[in-house]
């Protein structure tokens, strides 16, 4: 074989050598951790004008590649009114875009105290949530920020695909 | 020299079968043939120069030189016995053959050569770095850019973004009728806290989410409001409604239980 071939099939093989390396570092490069605490106050318009208020407060928490988001839902005096615990991974995390691709895999539902109904937003969350878990064995979901502030630890972000936009502290 | 699974040793004048360990000292006439065939390998070796005898000036009949080639052919085996061509009306010709063990390679060079090995690798690498980035480019999730940006002007000159978000830029009726009935509540306050305002309806339009921020001493306010209507049709935000939630609030409205934790 010529000296040209050889330099040929050593600059394959080095290239080869090359993109291995970066496959073994983007499947084994851990994404960024963080963690968003959102509260939100709900307002349901029921019919006759019979409204039920609530609050409800978010945890997202990334770490090492596992997420966890906690939905914690209270009656206007602080009680309880619900839980929705689910855990999953970080698929990706774009920094350059600012976005966070999570798949949820497991989840757990705690209804309130002392029997209260659940908020409606507890039971339109639980529902989508159960669909896709039912269906695919994942709920995905993804998180765009929209603008932050991390001088006031603050960040407002869109959940997608429920369009939901959410301001929230950022905790370090 | 290896001729199929024999080996030919020309100065002891023995043929090897490597195979079966069998050692056939050849007698004048096979080696006399076999040495022409072997120094001549690959072209045609005349009779005449095949019967014209060995280095003593001797003579072989064409009878021997056949049976010569008989032979070396029945020793070789069936699976070589080709190796040694009979071409009418010339003579014979010992074909090129490399040794057994490289038959695979051999049969593989026939086929591919280096250069095409190359290329092959070449196009895979290619063809598999293109799945990567298709399967990247397909998981990639495009930001969701401002469907609109409204600055609403206060009665105090106070200026506030109203910004909305969806998925598609289709069929947001609802979405841009509710911001406009925001809109309007935030151009009756004099002043309010806030200074943007991001409104987004979940993609089944059950649900209206906003989100109120804004700067107080410093520190940063944020307030968020989902809205879920059961009626039809829906009316997620009213002026009157507005007013409850005390917007033009110059304070963070009422409390949650989360913002008396994290201070906001």
């Amino acid at each position: 074989m010529t000296r040209k071939g050889l330099w040929i099939i050593n600059i394959v093989i080095l290239l080869c050598l090359i993109g291995c390396v970066g496959m073994i570092y983007s499947l084994t490069s851990k994404p960024t951790n963080f963690m968003l605490s959102c509260s939100s106050e709900l307002f349901n318009h029921g019919v006759a004008g019979a409204d039920s208020d609530h609050y409800l407060l978010v945890d997202l928490v990334s770490k090492d590649g596992l997420a966890q988001i906690n939905y914690r839902y209270y009656d206007l005096e602080g009680n309880s009114a619900g839980t929705l615990a689910m855990t999953g991974k970080v698929n990706k995390v774009d920094t350059e875009r600012q976005m966070f691709d999570i798949s949820v895999t497991t989840k757990q539902e705690y209804t309130g105290e002392k029997g209260q109904g659940t908020p409606e937003h507890f039971e339109y969350l639980s529902y989508i949530s159960g669909l896709n878990l039912n269906q695919s064995g994942m709920h995905s979901l993804s998180v765009q920020v929209l603008e932050r502030d991390e001088t006031k630890d603050y960040a407002v972000v869109l959940f997608q695909p429920s369009n939901t936009v959410c301001g929230c502290r950022l905790v370090h | 020299m290896q001729l199929g699974h024999c080996r030919f040793d020309i100065g002891k004048g023995d043929l090897i079968n490597q195979d079966t360990g069998a050692v056939w000292h050849l007698p004048r006439a096979e080696l006399h043939v076999l040495s022409l065939l072997v120094e001549y390998q690959g072209k045609v070796v005349a009779k005449s120069l095949l019967e014209s005898g060995h280095e003593d000036n001797s003579h072989l009949s064409s009878a021997s030189v056949a049976r010569a080639i008989f032979t070396l052919r029945s020793f070789l085996g069936p699976q070589y016995e080709s190796l040694i061509e009979t071409v009418k009306g010339q003579g014979y010709m010992l074909r090129p053959h490399r040794a057994r063990k490289e038959t695979a390679n051999n049969w593989l060079r026939q086929w591919i050569r280096p250069q095409q090995a190359i290329l092959i690798i070449v196009l895979v690498s290619v063809l598999l770095a293109g799945l990567w980035w298709f399967n990247q480019q397909r998981n990639e999730a495009t930001p969701v850019l401002p469907l609109s940006v409204e600055t609403v002007t206060l009665k105090s000159e106070q200026q506030v973004d109203v910004i909305l978000y969806s998925l598609s830029n289709t069929n947001n009726e609802l979405l841009t009728e509710q911001a406009q009935q925001l809109v309007k509540s935030l151009q009756q306050c004099p002043v309010t806290i806030w200074s943007r305002v991001f409104v987004s309806l979940s993609h089944d339009k059950q649900v209206l989410n906003i989100t109120l921020r804004g700067d107080h001493y410093g520190q940063s306010l944020i307030r968020n409001l989902k809205i879920s209507d059961l009626r039809q049709p829906k009316q997620f935000v009213t002026p009157q409604w507005l007013a409850q939630l005390n917007i033009c609030s110059t304070s963070n409205g009422r409390a949650a239980p989360s913002n008396q934790l994290q201070g906001g």
